[in-house]
């Protein structure tokens, strides 16, 4: 079952960053005019070409918005092998995705999201080639007004070590600006490398993004453009 | 390390083949394994080193969430898997909210084999725990277990030091304290502090302070750090309100805990403060490492003699 070692997760050609081992957490971290949480979206979106699974926790868009948005950047974005946490507690209408989106009414049912996040991920994992899931948890800052920082902690740590464990990707939304910087730090630490990313001071793309931490990457500020 | 693991199931038959396989497809860690039908006999299990609940949802004197509620008090440190016939979208999970459990239904297609990885990646790194654990833990375990701490000379020693640290400070409770797998305990104390008692893990601020890069970490208030906020009231009540931790680092470079001050009022503390406690905790260190040299040194020449 452990899913074969052919090689990283890959990322479409507006964004420079290099194929990423099996088994990372990687944070993205960027304020909210930074496009911080697209680039986390394209990050999970990006598994549509490869043919592998990609899985949402979305606390602030319904499934239906989360499609749109992939679907937007990415033209040729495949919808079978996505599932989708939905907690943004709006409107549950029914998603053309069915049975691969679960909702939670409440953010702060850490449990609810976690358990339902198991389940999804059983059920992608044992359709896709390889076992290969790409994890969004779109985002941390948004639980962080539900919960206290030890229980998102606990959370984002159990969410990754299920991620690492099966080897998957896990891709961490973030806004530093509306954390301390303890806190920041803390969730930090379940995380294996960090992609920042800031407003383009060049005008050119969607934005900057530099990678820290990882193996093999390009070294800083690189222009992204986020869709195709 | 032995781990110990609590699987609980209602059916027997189900629960003695779930800990075979598990004991097969995890036979190089060294597990031990308890098995319980009920929620009560689960519970009479639970022990402050149990490091993983498996757990069927429906037990016939409650449920797994009774018994993952349960183990939050008994073991806070314990990873908790649902590994149930029953559909998520069909339990309630607000009464827990706060808690994680991992879930793995009995239908997976994987069978036991996802339970024992999950099993074993929640066992190796204490996935479930509400703090970091430093990268380097078992080593850093293994190196506190190399020393005798309970030399009578060496903690009257200790206890000098933190007499030193409070005097220099003006505070009314300073200590040395070890991080060991699940609790901080207490090796020498000044003040009110001896009157603490060894806490769990996940209450102890010294928990943080070992990850630090810079071998001290400082909290000027407790109650406005995100950290430990939550956890503020117990710290008040100890006489906690500011704190400053050097860490006692061995000469391999791992962290066996921090040498503590404490103050029950809002403070800031300055560069020199932490030089100068980071030179005491150099200090207790060195103290330590002397008298396992000098332990061993004895022993050698008793074995000639």
């Amino acid at each position: 079952m452990t899913a074969e070692t052919d090689g990283g997760y890959e990322f479409a050609d507006g964004i420079p960053i290099n194929p990423i081992d099996q088994g990372t957490i990687v944070l993205v971290a960027g304020p909210a005019l930074s496009r911080a949480e697209g680039v986390a979206r394209t990050l999970v979106a990006d598994g549509s070409d490869a043919g592998e699974g990609m899985l949402y926790i979305s606390t602030n868009m319904t499934a239906e918005k989360l499609l749109n948005a992939c679907q937007q950047t990415r033209p040729s974005f495949d919808d079978t092998r996505m599932g989708v946490i939905d907690c943004s507690g709006q409107d549950a209408a029914q998603s053309t995705l069915g049975e691969r989106v679960k909702y939670v009414s409440t953010q702060s049912d850490l449990t609810g999201i976690g358990m339902k996040f198991s389940a999804l991920y059983e059920g992608l994992y044992g359709t896709v080639k390889n076992g290969r899931v790409r994890t969004g948890l779109i985002s941390l800052s948004s639980l962080s007004m539900y919960v206290d920082l030890r229980a998102l902690f606990q959370f984002a740590q159990t969410v990754s070590g299920r991620i690492d464990s099966a080897g998957g990707l896990g891709v961490l939304a973030i806004d530093p600006t509306t954390h301390d910087t303890k806190a920041v730090n803390t969730l930090s630490q379940v995380a294996d490398g960090r992609i920042e990313v800031r407003e383009s001071e060049s005008g050119t793309g969607d934005g900057e993004l530099r990678v820290r931490g990882l193996p093999d990457q390009p070294s800083g500020w690189q222009p992204f453009t986020l869709s195709e | 390390m032995v781990h110990r693991i609590l699987c609980v199931d209602p059916d027997e038959d189900v629960r003695e083949e779930t800990v075979d396989k598990l004991r097969s497809e995890l036979a190089d860690q060294d597990l031990r394994f308890e098995t319980a039908g009920s929620l009560a006999s689960a519970e009479a299990e639970l022990t402050t080193d149990t490091a993983a609940v498996i757990t069927e949802y429906e037990l016939p004197d409650g449920t797994g969430f009774d018994l993952v509620g349960a183990a939050e008090t008994a073991c806070p440190d314990a990873g908790c898997i649902l590994y149930t016939d029953t559909d998520p979208d069909t339990i309630d999970t607000t009464e827990l909210r706060g808690s994680i459990t991992e879930y793995v239904g009995k239908d997976s297609i994987f069978g036991t084999e996802r339970l024992s990885q999950l099993l074993a990646t929640t066992v190796e790194t204490r996935i479930q725990a509400t703090y970091p654990v430093p990268q380097n833990e078992t080593e850093r375990l293994a190196a506190l277990r190399s020393y005798d701490l309970d030399n009578p000379d060496l903690l009257t020693s200790l206890d000098r030091i933190t007499d030193l640290a409070a005097d220099h400070f003006d505070v009314d409770r300073a200590s040395i304290n070890i991080i060991n797998e699940h609790s901080q305990d207490f090796l020498a104390c000044y003040g009110d502090a001896q009157d603490w008692e060894s806490m769990d893990r996940e209450d102890s601020i010294c928990t943080f302070t070992i990850l630090e890069d810079d071998e001290v970490m400082a909290v000027e208030d407790v109650t406005e750090d995100p950290r430990f906020e939550t956890r503020s009231e117990t710290l008040l009540g100890m006489g906690i309100r500011a704190y400053m931790g050097a860490n006692l680092i061995t000469s391999t470079g791992l962290v066996i805990g921090p040498l503590c001050v404490y103050d029950d009022d809002r403070r800031e503390f300055s560069a020199a403060d932490e030089a100068y406690l980071r030179d005491l905790a150099d200090v207790a260190m060195d103290l330590i490492e002397l008298h396992s040299r000098l332990d061993g040194v004895a022993g050698d020449t008793g074995g000639t003699q």
